[in-house]
């Protein structure tokens, strides 16, 4: 029995409990609240960066450079005398992109491996398992470094990279899940009650399986960004002059010390976006956790 | 029953990093003024920490970069060497003559010196050093260039050796200054490749003791020294006890281990590292401009769209860097419009081709043909994008760099260049050279004397190495120029070498192959305890030998 | 017990061989020739008869097939080969630079824990606020890229305060800033997925339960909540330290620290396939050992799995 089992038995036998918390419809919190209002702001600077910045976030003015936040440049400038809050907001797209890309990739990846592994036959079980520990046992920056020099650097190649790379670890939780879920009474309910497999695995066994790792997603979203943000450092990233966060963040690491707000802001929206997912996330899992119906 | 909250700390980024930064710029004179002494004194480990990726062999006959020649010159030394005038002054050697055809040079090499095994230095020890940079096996390639021309040596005497040559070659004794033909005992020689690469062995006023890879090479004074260059400030056995040499790849680490007194001496230093150090009395500047050509954007006239000489002078005339210069690289770059390096005697600056002129830009690109605009402004012609591609090397192009490029790509946009930056990794960069797959691209070379304008210009230099590689990256191809570099590498009168070369830079620059920015900039911080630190004319390495540390 | 440490020694072994086949295709599709990076790396000039000679010496010219079965044989005997760049046995250059890493990452997996679980048992106490800001510090430390923290812990303790070496010298001062960079985030992320789990925890029957057999409430977070909590956090531990090595790459190569991670990014960066493949291998190894261990540990602390 492998550590999955560790969190499937954990998971299939620790009964919800009849709480506030976790109750569909429920009233929202205060938290809540600001982390949606967070990621609707940084949703609309990713989609309408112009409802907040007029300036161009490209043009250069040499000799405007590494000007502290000020009323003209609220951000501050770079070190080609670019405005650092137009940089920012419209860093959102990319940044964001990237993080749910990779998200997503990995997440596909993840289901298509943890369904196999969950639902399928023992022996499929045992490979896609020995598969996800090999993946895992690379490290993934490895795994990032090989590919992008397979294919090339540039944002596709590292957002699929580090995509890949997480992938392992949400199909592990993911097959856990599902074996869990595959073992509760309502499932078993619905097997007598004669539903076909595509149902029972439609209605029952994947929603219940899948939601939990959303918190793990959103977290994962977060992760992306600063994943792609080291390939950047690491001179992989993104292609220049790009606004983006991580490669801002990289780019600025090298005047932290006379221009400290290069790196500052970059980090704090990456801050941002990674605490708004995960608040997001846990909202929703609180939200559409089954009770043991 | 819950305890009491305790107030949660709030986290203040602005002004906390901003107290810090300050704190820090005050704090990076913390190590404070170092103790004046004006006399040497024996004893001390001096630790250099170098951001170049470590050598992987420590024979600078090997390859030949300049990570091997930076350590190499403490413990390998020339035949000849330079001083800060340019003129050839003796070493190894002490008198040469060349033949009238000039086919021949005789070398009168010094008697009293032994290798740091015991071996005698020797005609024969010269010998069989050419022989092994010349060797096919040694796989050689700065050392190997730089005496393609020697066809045989001849070991008249133990003190008198001759070079046989090809052909007339009036850049030898450059060449011979150079670390990466240095003499090694030829009883190192014999080890082998593996053991030689370990702990190669020379004449200087250090041996190389220990090598921990990934670590520190350790060198010890050579008690028995006794051959420092013309130009070299005593005489006798260096003052140091030992050298660690470390290897920091990252530039604020690096600086901050200067600051922090774990290092001596850092190279690579960063531009704005360099400015902050003005500021500070413990920390001082060595501006070392390498040898070889300067840092320029070379514009590739083999394809479209550059073959057009209108194209490349338009992109010229629309790339104004020297704002850009001067604020990245914080006043420490002095713009450069020259191929060769300010340190090049014979080099030739000519601002009057680099004059900036939008409107001049647009007009030549409209008569080029360049005529149409599409969506985003880029200029068009039967139905192609005005494209450039410009593969970047983030091994070799510094941060500052990278955003002066960036800046380039603004300015030529306003023109209607596309200009596309492609960061990529040493290897991958070099296979994009290879197959030809640049508009733009900035390359070092550094080689003593101007012969380096005929590996970068001469049509010759466009034929690839069987590794893809060739020095030639603007792919001038002009019979004219070609016979002007031929001529210039064989006349030995120095006033019609002069002039030779004068003429192939002045037409290489009106030509519009390349885009002089900086010289190849070669700063080096060094700490309070440091003194008498000074660069080798020759290819510009710091060498310790006249060094001694107050501590 | 000792029939599932065999299956997991064989699975392990099935894993080690899998990644030795997926690196020696995967480097093999890098465009380039290895023969140049034996010679001395990109942009040699080297001589075509000196490639030639390269590519016989190495096997090179083989057909594929052939060239991964002597690969494989060689690494079944234990052979890694000799570094291209090097020219040193890569079995004794790993060897040094193995337990550099070890410390490394072990220590910043450890300390990782502790702050994690300081959190979660200060959440326990503390009330919403305490529950609050320990959940913002963790969503702030697992969002703060390695570089970067590396950089601002080298400004405040080293130029700043002068406390520590900016640089990693030998000796336990050295190791504090690399570990503290390492160990930050990945408590981070400890922390939250333990929160998740805490909190489910402790509103569920058997803590009631204690609660009710009059057991103090501290008595109840310590002995029941937190060691159930752990569970999940302590599966992750394998994953955790895998993650561990991809931030040592980073972490040494800021710190100037000798170590696995910054031989695997130069070694790929110039395409020393042996090195490559050895610090690969090692690091599976190593991952597959700790996997092993952390469940084991997993069986121990709870005995529900015991039966399987």
């Amino acid at each position: 029995m492998s550590l999955t089992d560790a969190e499937a038995l954990q998971a299939g036998t620790l009964p919800r409990r009849h709480d506030v918390r976790a109750r569909p419809g429920a009233r929202v919190t205060p938290g809540e609240v600001v982390a949606g209002a967070v990621l609707l702001f940084l949703a609309l600077a990713a989609i309408v960066p112009e409802l907040f910045t007029s300036l161009d976030p490209l043009a250069i003015s040499p000799s405007e450079a590494f000007q502290s936040p000020s009323p003209s440049h609220w951000f501050g400038t770079d070190e080609s005398g670019r405005d650092v809050f137009a940089r920012t907001i419209h860093g959102a797209r990319p940044s964001l992109t990237i993080g749910v890309a990779a998200t997503a990739i990995g997440m596909v990846l993840a289901l298509i491996l943890g369904v196999l592994g969950g639902v399928g036959p023992k022996p499929v079980d045992y490979t896609v398992t020995r598969v996800g520990e090999v993946l895992f046992a690379l490290p993934g920056l490895l795994l990032a470094l090989v590919f992008i020099a397979i294919v090339g650097p540039g944002i596709v190649t590292s957002t699929i990279a580090v995509g890949i790379s997480a992938a392992p670890g949400y199909a592990r939780i993911i097959r856990s899940q599902i074996r869990a879920v595959r073992g509760a009474p309502y499932v078993e309910a619905a097997v007598v009650l004669g539903r076909s497999p595509a149902a029972i695995l439609g209605r029952h066994i994947l929603p219940n399986a899948v939601a939990p790792v959303f918190v793990l997603a959103t977290l994962g979203v977060g992760q992306a960004i600063v994943w792609a943000s080291s390939l950047s450092y690491l001179g992989l990233g993104a292609v220049p002059p790009a606004a983006e966060w991580g490669a801002m963040l990289s780019a600025g690491r090298s005047y932290i010390s006379n221009a400290w707000w290069l790196t500052v802001f970059p980090g704090i929206f990456i801050v941002l976006a990674a605490a708004a997912a995960t608040s997001l996330g846990r909202a929703m899992q609180a939200r559409t956790r089954q009770v043991g119906r | 029953m819950p305890q009491a909250a305790t107030a949660p700390s709030r986290f203040r980024p602005l002004a906390a990093l901003g107290a810090i930064a300050a704190i820090a710029l005050v704090a990076a004179g913390c190590s404070g003024p170092a103790p004046q002494s004006t006399e040497p004194v024996a004893g001390g480990t001096l630790v250099y920490a170098s951001g170049d990726a470590e050598p992987t062999c420590l024979d600078p006959h090997v390859g030949g970069n300049y990570p091997q020649a930076l350590v190499a010159t403490q413990y390998l030394e020339s035949l000849v060497s330079k001083d800060t005038d340019g003129t050839i002054v003796p070493w190894l050697a002490t008198e040469w003559d060349e033949s009238d055809d000039g086919l021949t040079w005789t070398f009168t090499l010094r008697g009293d010196v032994n290798f740091t095994d015991g071996t005698p230095f020797n005609a024969d020890a010269v010998a069989a050093n050419v022989a092994h940079v010349l060797d096919p096996e040694t796989a050689s390639s700065t050392g190997y260039l730089a005496l393609g021309k020697v066809a045989s040596t001849e070991v008249v005497d133990d003190t008198t050796v001759r070079f046989h040559l090809s052909a007339p070659d009036s850049s030898l004794l450059d060449s011979l200054s150079m670390p990466w033909v240095a003499i090694q005992s030829p009883t190192a020689l014999e080890r082998g490749m593996d053991e030689n690469c370990q702990s190669p062995v020379g004449t200087g006023p250090f041996i190389v003791t220990e090598w921990a890879k990934q670590d520190s090479i350790t060198l010890v004074r050579n008690d028995d020294y006794n051959s420092p260059p013309a130009d070299a400030a005593h005489e006798g056995a260096a003052w140091l006890d030992q050298i660690t040499w470390r290897f920091i790849p990252d530039s604020a680490s690096r600086f901050a281990a200067l600051q922090a007194g774990q290092v001596d001496v850092i190279d690579n230093a960063q531009p704005s590292d360099i400015a902050a150090s003005e500021q500070s009395d413990a920390i001082t500047d060595l501006d070392a401009p390498r040898p070889g050509a300067s840092n320029r954007i070379e514009l590739n006239s083999g394809k479209a769209p550059f073959e057009d000489v209108r194209v490349r002078e338009a992109f010229i005339r629309a790339a104004d860097v020297n704002d850009g210069i001067e604020s990245l690289f914080f006043g420490t770059a002095k713009r450069s419009y020259s191929a060769l390096s300010s340190i090049e005697a014979l080099g030739l600056a000519a601002e009057e081709h680099f004059s900036i002129d939008p409107a001049e830009a647009d007009a030549l690109l409209d008569e080029a043909g360049w005529t149409g605009r599409d969506a985003d402004g880029y200029r068009v012609k039967d139905g192609q994008r005005l494209s450039l591609t410009f593969p970047v090397s983030t091994n070799q192009s510094i941060p500052a760099e990278q955003s002066l490029f960036e800046q380039i790509q603004a300015q030529v946009k306003n023109v209607g260049f596309e200009v596309i930056l492609q960061p990529m990794d040493l290897s991958s960069w070099y296979g994009a050279l290879g197959a030809n797959e640049y508009n733009l691209v900035s390359a070092p070379y550094t080689k003593v004397g101007p012969d380096v304008l005929r590996i970068l210009f001469h049509s010759d230099s466009i034929i690839p190495a069987p590794s893809g590689y060739f020095a030639n990256h603007s792919q001038v191809d002009d019979p004219e120029i070609d016979s002007l570099l031929t001529e210039a590498s064989e006349v030995s009168d120095p006033e019609q070498r002069a002039a030779l070369y004068a003429d192939v830079q002045e037409r290489i620059l009106s030509g519009y192959y390349v885009l002089p920015l900086y010289d190849q900039q070669n700063h080096f911080l060094v700490g309070g305890a440091v003194n008498g630190l000074r660069a080798m004319p020759t290819v510009s390495t710091p060498t310790f030998y006249d060094v001694w540390l107050t501590r | 017990m000792l029939r599932w440490v065999l299956t997991r020694a064989l699975g392990g072994a099935f894993v080690l061989w899998a990644v030795a086949t997926l690196i020696f295709f995967g480097l093999r599709a890098i465009p380039g020739d290895p023969a140049e990076a034996i010679l001395g790396g990109p942009g040699s000039q080297a001589s075509p008869e000196a490639l030639e000679r390269v590519r016989q010496e190495y096997g090179l010219d083989q057909p594929l097939p052939v060239q991964y079965l002597t690969a494989m044989g060689k690494l079944l005997r234990g052979d890694l080969g000799t570094s291209y760049a090097l020219k040193l046995d890569v079995a004794s250059l790993i060897g040094e630079l193995f337990w550099s890493t070890l410390v490394l990452t072990l220590l910043s997996l450890v300390v990782a824990w502790l702050i994690a679980l300081g959190l979660a048992v200060w959440a326990t106490r503390g009330g919403r606020i305490a529950r609050a800001v320990g959940s913002g510090m963790e969503i702030v430390a697992a969002a703060v890229p390695h570089f970067w923290l590396a950089s601002i812990f080298i400004l405040i303790f080293s130029s700043a305060l002068h406390w520590l070496p900016p640089i990693s010298t030998p000796g336990p001062l050295g190791l504090v800033l690399p570990v503290l960079t390492l160990a930050i985030p990945l408590a981070g992320f400890l922390g939250q997925v333990m929160r998740e789990s805490l909190t489910d925890a402790l509103e569920s029957p058997f803590v009631l339960s204690a609660r009710a057999r009059g057991e103090s409430e501290t008595g109840v977070r310590l002995r029941h909540a937190i060691r159930h909590a752990s569970l999940p956090a302590i599966s992750l531990s394998g994953w955790a330290f895998g993650s561990l090595i991809s931030g040592a790459v980073v972490v040494e190569t800021v710190f100037a620290r000798p170590g696995l991670g910054r031989s695997l990014l130069s070694a790929v960066t110039i395409r020393d396939v042996p090195m490559v493949t050895g610090v690969a291998l090692v690091s599976a190894l190593a991952f597959v050992l700790v996997t092993i261990a952390t469940d084991a540990v997993d069986r121990v602390a709870d005995p529900r799995l015991r039966s399987t």
